[in-house]
């Protein structure tokens, strides 16, 4: 069982961290508007694929 | 590829109308558009390889329209240092704006709009935020122009203006980080203790060594001290601040359960003996941080909505040196200086007219609903809007000492006098406070010197916890909440929430008349035919086509009667008189000569109507115009009278127009020609005399009243300046909306009132059970949780329809 005490603090550990990045999305904004990050990972996609296979576009789109 | 018989607009999803054809290939498809605005909108999207804006968005755009000539023109004022400077922050060669952008609908909009606004090199970034519908720029001024970049996302289909957020933004802004940086603590946090807390609940039953049960109790101490001393600090602060003012507020009993609970749990950490409650102080301060959130967000929502709105301050100006016009900032204008108002455009200064003829729409300072003629001579008011002459104007007075300067600052010194009311809430806190306070003391006296000494800590504890005002603490806010949110989807948009106690009681009603129970703007009383040659619809049409070509508000009301068109030529405008063009009809040989206007422009003996229409000299048709009475303002008077509500209009206008409209509407009381002042005056003694008030205008000149009323409500075609300023906007224009503001304001009482019920009754039967030591501070808990879910799922029934 001592097993505990270095596991606990190691958790501990992660939390801190956890939160430290979360303290940092917030100052910078990442959490002002959730609307259009949701959207954003989307069109980021599309506009890799268009400029490796342009020719696909019409394809992908109405898949 | 054919064209199907129903078609809605590719761009904005409005239906086509038969006979057009805008049309656009796009993914391998023909898509239809209801209007040029809209193709090139589209076309502009497309070709600039941002078609995804198509193929991901969830809500048509709205309706473009090409951007206006003199629109055009007023964007490059932007451009000026002068006009620059006040509206921009420098930041070594990067310039800093914040922009507000109208026609958004979703947040596909916003990654439009950004990746436009990138592709310019100039633009080091640009961030839209689709939520406020806001744009933080930063751009280099010398490589492109600010009115290039703004022309760019109006050739998306929206408008964007510069902006500048006010101190309370901001810091409302910085408080939403702060929430959700506590929610993160109090909620993480939570989890952790909960996590060991159950370890510690095995051991109870299954045995667990006192080293293992200290080093777990250690932790748990550990990771409720960021929620204690961070999350938990705003409660904490609000009690101290209230004990400062020798008061007791909803928050001192809070805080107390809180900091007894967690030294208590702590003295037992440090002795070895005990119960520990570490995951209750985490869990209780996370929900009533979750409560907050949700209620300043909801107030957050709608602040933003109508802070968007204020760009009443005209911002640019023309100069005017006798032959050329340079842009300069309206700010920077002093007495005496010569300057040029252009058709359309806002009087951005108090002056005399020096040269030009034209009318201007002074109804949002006045309440006169009329345009008033201009010519040399005579004065003219900033923020009052240029129709359709252009005007050399000397200005007398700077901005801020302008008649529009005047009313703000009669606006801002009202502020502070608005009616305060005693929350209820608060005065039942106060009252619980003091007895909780004394049964908790009294409990601890008895048991300890009388009972059993070892248990009078953990009894009182139990006390504290069980009568932990937290579903008191939720019951107003959770049900306003909810009945802000009910209200918001029927249109009714609230930014005070005291409003909704306030409402119940409300027993007086001021309405404003221009704007608010008329239209605001002309439309067709009678229309006679003199000449029973041509009909009244083909008569109503010429005009209309004729009227078409003038921005008068008198030629407004003929847009609805532009049926067909008519082939025009030599259109000619006389500012402030009327219209004439050749009219070429099937029947006739020769073009005839039309003219359209006031009664000396068509050479007629004036008759008592405002518009005449000639052919070839005789008098064909004359048109008497007035300012309707919205059409649900008469029900909305029944329903005020069966609620034993007494109605008041008070207006600006002088004209016999107000007492018609009393009469019509069975109003009480009339008082007309009011200047602002007198407004706020009036309004002011109606409250002297305990009456609970409300105000609904539309214009500038009815705010300064918005704050000596209780409860203020804009409509949504009023000014922004008394949008931003009302209580409540309706944002719909129906005027209908108040008796639901009433009837929800009621139901939200209702609920308020057996959520208080509960939680009180639930005290009043826990209180003598824990005293006596029946309670464990486990079930105290289990308790207070369920009796705050009740409270919040009762709530939660006014989201219901």
């Amino acid at each position: 069982m001592s097993i505990i005490s270095v596991l606990i603090p190691i958790a501990v550990l992660f939390v801190i961290l956890g939160l430290a990045i979360f303290f940092w999305a917030v100052k910078s904004r990442q959490f002002d508007d959730l609307d259009k990050e949701a959207f954003s990972i989307l069109f980021d996609e599309k506009q890799q694929h268009k400029k490796s296979e342009p020719d696909k576009k019409t394809d992908d789109s109405t898949s | 590829m054919t064209k199907p018989q129903l078609q809605n607009c590719f761009h904005c999803n409005e239906p086509v109308p038969s006979g057009s054809n805008f049309s656009q290939a796009f993914d391998g498809q023909q898509r239809f558009f209801c209007c040029p605005g809209c193709e090139a909108v589209a076309q502009n999207i497309i070709s600039q390889g941002l078609g995804d804006y198509y193929r991901f968005r969830t809500a048509p755009a709205s309706k473009a329209s090409p951007l206006p000539e003199k629109l055009q023109q007023q964007l490059q004022s932007y451009d000026n240092a002068d006009v620059l400077g006040d509206l921009t922050t420098q930041d070594g060669q990067w310039q800093q704006v914040e922009l507000s952008i109208s026609g958004m609908s979703c947040a596909a909009c916003a990654w439009l709009i950004e990746k436009q606004l990138k592709q310019d090199p100039a633009v080091a970034s640009a961030s839209v935020n689709s939520s406020t519908s806001r744009c933080a720029l930063r751009w280099n001024p010398a490589k492109t122009q600010l009115s290039v970049l703004l022309k760019g996302i109006a050739g998306l289909g929206y408008q964007a203006s510069p902006f500048i957020a006010d101190n309370e933004e901001q810091s409302y802004q910085q408080e939403m980080r702060a929430y959700l940086k506590r929610l993160a603590v109090s909620g993480i946090m939570s989890m952790q203790v909960m996590m060991l807390a159950f370890g510690l609940y095995f051991g109870e039953y299954t045995g667990i060594e006192q080293q293992y049960e200290g080093y777990l109790r250690w932790i748990s101490l550990l990771l409720t001290l960021p929620v204690m001393f961070f999350a938990a600090a705003p409660f904490s602060q609000s009690a101290w601040r209230a004990l400062k003012a020798k008061e007791l507020n909803m928050d001192v009993p809070i805080v107390l359960a809180l900091y007894y609970t967690f030294l208590a749990s702590t003295y037992a950490t440090i002795s070895h003996s005990g119960e520990v409650y570490f995951e209750s102080v985490c869990m209780f301060v996370f929900l009533l941080q979750l409560g907050k959130f949700f209620e300043f967000r909801a107030r957050k929502q709608a602040r933003d909505a109508t802070s968007n709105l204020l760009k009443v301050m005209p911002v640019s100006a023309w100069l005017w040196d006798g032959q050329q016009a340079t842009a300069t900032s309206a700010r920077r204008l002093n007495a005496g200086t010569l300057i040029l108002v252009k058709a359309g455009e806002t009087i951005p200064a108090d002056g005399v007219v020096q040269s030009g003829e034209s009318s201007a729409d002074e109804s949002m300072l006045t309440g006169e609903y009329k345009a008033i003629a201009k010519a040399p001579g005579d004065t003219v008011l900033a923020g009052s809007v240029n129709h359709d002459g252009i005007l050399v104007v000397q200005v007398q007075k700077a901005l801020t000492e302008s008649r529009l300067g005047q009313i703000i600052l009669l606006q801002q010194q009202t502020l502070h006098q608005k009616p305060q009311l005693l929350e209820k809430t608060d005065k039942i806190a106060r009252f619980f406070v003091q007895r909780l306070l004394v049964i908790a003391s009294f409990t601890f006296a008895v048991w300890y010197f009388f009972i059993d000494a070892d248990r009078a800590f953990w009894v009182t504890l139990s006390v504290l916890v069980a009568t932990c005002p937290c579903a008191l603490s939720l019951a107003t806010p959770t049900a306003i909440t909810c009945a802000l949110a009910r209200l918001n989807r029927k249109g009714i948009l609230i930014k005070n929430q005291q409003v909704l106690e306030v409402l119940p009681k409300l027993n007086r009603v001021f309405f404003d008349k221009t704007g608010t129970l008329t239209q605001g703007r002309f439309s067709i009383q009678t229309f006679v035919v003199h000449q029973h040659h041509y009909s009244a619809d083909e008569l109503c049409n010429l005009i209309a086509n004729l009227e078409a070509y003038s921005e008068h508000p008198i030629a407004r009301a003929f847009a609805t009667q532009h049926s067909r068109q008519l082939d025009l030529k030599e259109v000619q405008l006389q500012v402030g008189a009327g219209l004439s063009a050749l009219w070429q009809p099937q029947a006739a040989t020769a073009p005839l000569m039309v003219k359209v206007g006031s009664a000396r422009f068509c050479q007629q003996a004036q008759s008592g109507a405002h518009v005449y229409c000639t052919i070839e000299g005789e008098l064909v048709a004359s048109v008497v115009l007035s300012d309707a009475l919205r059409p649900e303002t008469t029900t909305l008077m029944q329903s005020l009278k069966a609620l034993d509500i007494q109605t008041s209009i008070i207006t600006g206008d002088s004209s016999a127009q107000a007492e018609e409209v009393a009469q019509q509407l069975g109003v009480q009381q009339l008082w007309k020609s009011c200047t602002p002042e007198q407004k706020v005056e009036h309004i002011q003694q109606a409250v002297a005399k305990g009456d609970t008030v409300l105000m609904v205008g539309d214009g500038i000149n009815d705010s300064p009243c918005f704050h000596a009323a209780h409860v203020s409500v804009a409509l949504d075609s009023g000014t922004d300046l008394s949008k931003n300023q009302a209580d409540v906007v309706l944002l719909h224009n129906d005027l209908s909306l108040l008796s639901e503001l009433i009837a929800g304001a009621k139901l939200a009482k209702k609920v308020v009132r057996q959520n208080l019920l509960w939680a009180v009754g639930y005290n009043l039967v826990i209180i003598p059970l824990a005293v006596c030591g029946f309670v464990s501070p486990y079930v105290a808990v289990i308790g207070m949780s369920f009796s705050s879910l009740l409270v919040v799922s009762n709530s939660l029934r006014l989201l219901k329809q």
